[in-house]
């Protein structure tokens, strides 16, 4: 049997540090899982390696049975995956409707001449678009936002935001990079509530987090990662009783 | 009445080379000083075609012009993907200093530094532009249909699009979408723009030579965009309009012609170090 995602041996070095050292797991489809671990682990890297941004040194992603190795990231999200950034990466002087707009796959009109030669056509198609992009705003609960400019947003809601931007693309497995961090009570339930949400309806995600009680309400599968390394994976309950990975995990930083 | 119909004609062709510079500059984000030279290829090319021994009708050689324009304009363009936005204003110093050595003396070819004279006017399915007055409704036809294209283009997916990789072309491509297409797209049509252009020129003033096409007149378009503003279709026609005013304006001044050329270039220069430090949005535009 094929995973849904198979992650094999993957190594990658900055110069002389060695961020990924044959690194393995596999993701089952329509869960939750949580990719943890201490700071400099590798967590972004692991995200940047399987959408494309950079070419491990060796080993190899495949998913669906499909093997991503040397596709560039649109292809990627076209296959399927689709991540956010831990740093947010909105585009700030455009609005949250254009933000997921851009995400929006197959647009007529994204070539000059199609626009230019049936601008009915287009302008018919984007009508449609927005209305998709709206939906989309909605369900992450932005809708009254939609026509702000990115910038007059607050964290919380730019967060949210790179998640419906993600959605929009109509990838089926969301990598989201911390989605959770730095937000207040009232964003970190929302934004709990939301991934829930989307792994009702069929969607596939693995998350990036740092908040235990974040892992132990989201996660149904866990991936401990260390120096590169995928340590152990397990239940949450399994990862985080374990003495061993909370000394790696806390150790350091208390 | 000339006067005035002349300076008409001549912002418009330029519009087109604003929309063309524009489109390159400030949307594709390919920081370009040889848009001048891709002029140039087009008006050369055009009188070739209007001035062969079995001679070409203005509307084909217009076309043959702008197509070969365009393959040169992605031709010129295609470094900028491969190095980073301050080598390739090098690299295109270069393009634009080879083509101007190419026109200057290909002597066979462009007349070298004397030019190539006796362009016959474009004859419109058997209308022949021959007065100013008939020149100002074929550029005003030309670059009404080229401000039309450009104010459909940025009003459709492609204008978000290219607003988004101005922004981050790390997230773009992160939102599934070919950051390499659009802007080789966005090059394309910059170099029709650029093409067509080069043929009104010619054939407006019958004589063209290199000094039309050189570093000078390119510098001259990133000012008209930096001054009119980037990415809107205003600043693409308020740039061209002022700047061609100037030298006009300097005639009224009763200065002699050679301290008039100088004292342009100067003006231009000042204008452009003024609107990048303090205004760099231009009159009309976003930021470059
Ligand atoms: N582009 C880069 N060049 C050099 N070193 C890098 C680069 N990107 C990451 N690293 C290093 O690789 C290691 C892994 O980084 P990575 O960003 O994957 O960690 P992380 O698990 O996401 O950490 P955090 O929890 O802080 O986000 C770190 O030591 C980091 O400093
Ligand atoms: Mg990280």
């Amino acid at each position: 049997m094929t995973a849904y995602l198979q992650v094999d041996g993957l190594d990658h070095r900055f110069g002389g540090l060695r961020a990924l050292q044959e690194c393995s797991f596999t993701i089952e489809q329509g869960r939750i899982t949580c990719l943890v671990g201490p700071n400099g682990a590798g967590k972004t890297t692991i995200f940047n390696v399987i959408t494309g941004f950079l070419k491990p040194d060796q080993g190899s992603v495949a998913f669906r049975g499909r093997s991503l190795d040397g596709l560039r990231p649109q292809s990627i999200v076209h296959a399927g995956i689709a991540r956010t950034f831990q740093n947010l990466r909105l585009f700030t002087d455009l609005t949250a409707l254009d933000n997921v707009l851009v995400g929006i796959s197959g647009q007529f009109g994204e070539e000059p001449l199609g626009a230019i030669l049936r601008p009915m056509h287009t302008a018919r198609a984007q009508a449609r678009r927005r209305m998709e992009a709206m939906q989309t705003l909605e369900h992450v609960g932005l809708a009254d936002r939609a026509r702000d400019l990115v910038r007059n947003l607050s964290y919380g809601e730019q967060k949210l935001l790179t998640v419906a931007r993600v959605l929009a693309t109509g990838a089926e497995l969301l990598l989201l990079d911390e989605p959770a961090s730095g937000l207040s009570a009232g964003a970190l339930d929302a934004i709990m509530s939301l991934l829930r949400r989307l792994q009702n309806e069929g969607k596939t995600l693995l998350v990036v987090e740092h908040n235990t009680r974040v892992v132990q309400q989201i996660a149904d599968d866990v991936l401990f990662l260390h120096q590169g390394h995928l340590m152990a994976q397990g239940t949450p309950e399994r990862i985080i009783s374990d003495p061993a990975l909370a000394e790696i995990y806390f150790g350091g930083a208390l | 009445m000339d006067f005035l119909f002349s300076y008409i004609v001549l912002a418009e062709i330029y519009v087109l080379l604003g929309l063309s510079t524009n489109l390159l500059v400030g949307i594709a984000g390919i920081f370009s000083v040889s848009q001048a030279a891709v002029f140039g290829v087009g008006a050369y090319l055009v009188a070739h075609f209007m001035m062969a021994a079995d001679p070409l009708s203005f509307i084909p050689s217009m076309l043959i012009a702008a197509a070969c324009c365009v393959a040169l304009n992605i031709l010129v363009t295609l470094p900028s993907l491969r190095v980073s936005g301050d080598y390739f204003v090098v690299t295109s110093f270069g393009i634009q200093l080879l083509a101007t050595a190419v026109f200057t003396n290909w002597a066979q070819g462009t007349g070298g530094a004397n030019g190539l004279p006796g362009i016959p006017p474009p004859d419109l399915f058997g209308w022949p532009v021959e007065t100013t007055g008939r020149y100002v409704l074929l550029c005003t036809l030309f670059a009404g249909l080229g401000c039309l294209a450009f104010w459909l283009i940025m009003r459709a997916p492609f204008g978000r699009l290219v607003r988004a990789i101005r922004e981050d072309e790390t997230a773009v491509a992160a939102a599934g979408k070919n950051v390499l297409r659009a802007k080789v797209s966005a090059a394309a049509l910059a170099g029709a723009f650029a093409g067509t252009a080069g043929g009104l020129y010619a054939t407006f003033l019958s004589f063209i030579d290199p000094s039309s096409f050189d570093l000078d007149a390119s510098i001259l378009l990133l000012t008209m965009v930096v001054v009119g503003g980037a990415r809107t279709l205003a600043g693409s026609v308020i740039g061209p309009f002022l700047l061609l005013a100037l030298p006009q304006l300097l005639t009224l001044v009763d200065i002699p012609t050679t301290i008039a050329a100088a004292a342009r270039q100067l003006i231009y220069g000042l204008l452009l170090i003024v609107f990048m430090l303090f205004r760099p949005q231009g009159l009309a535009g976003e930021r470059l």
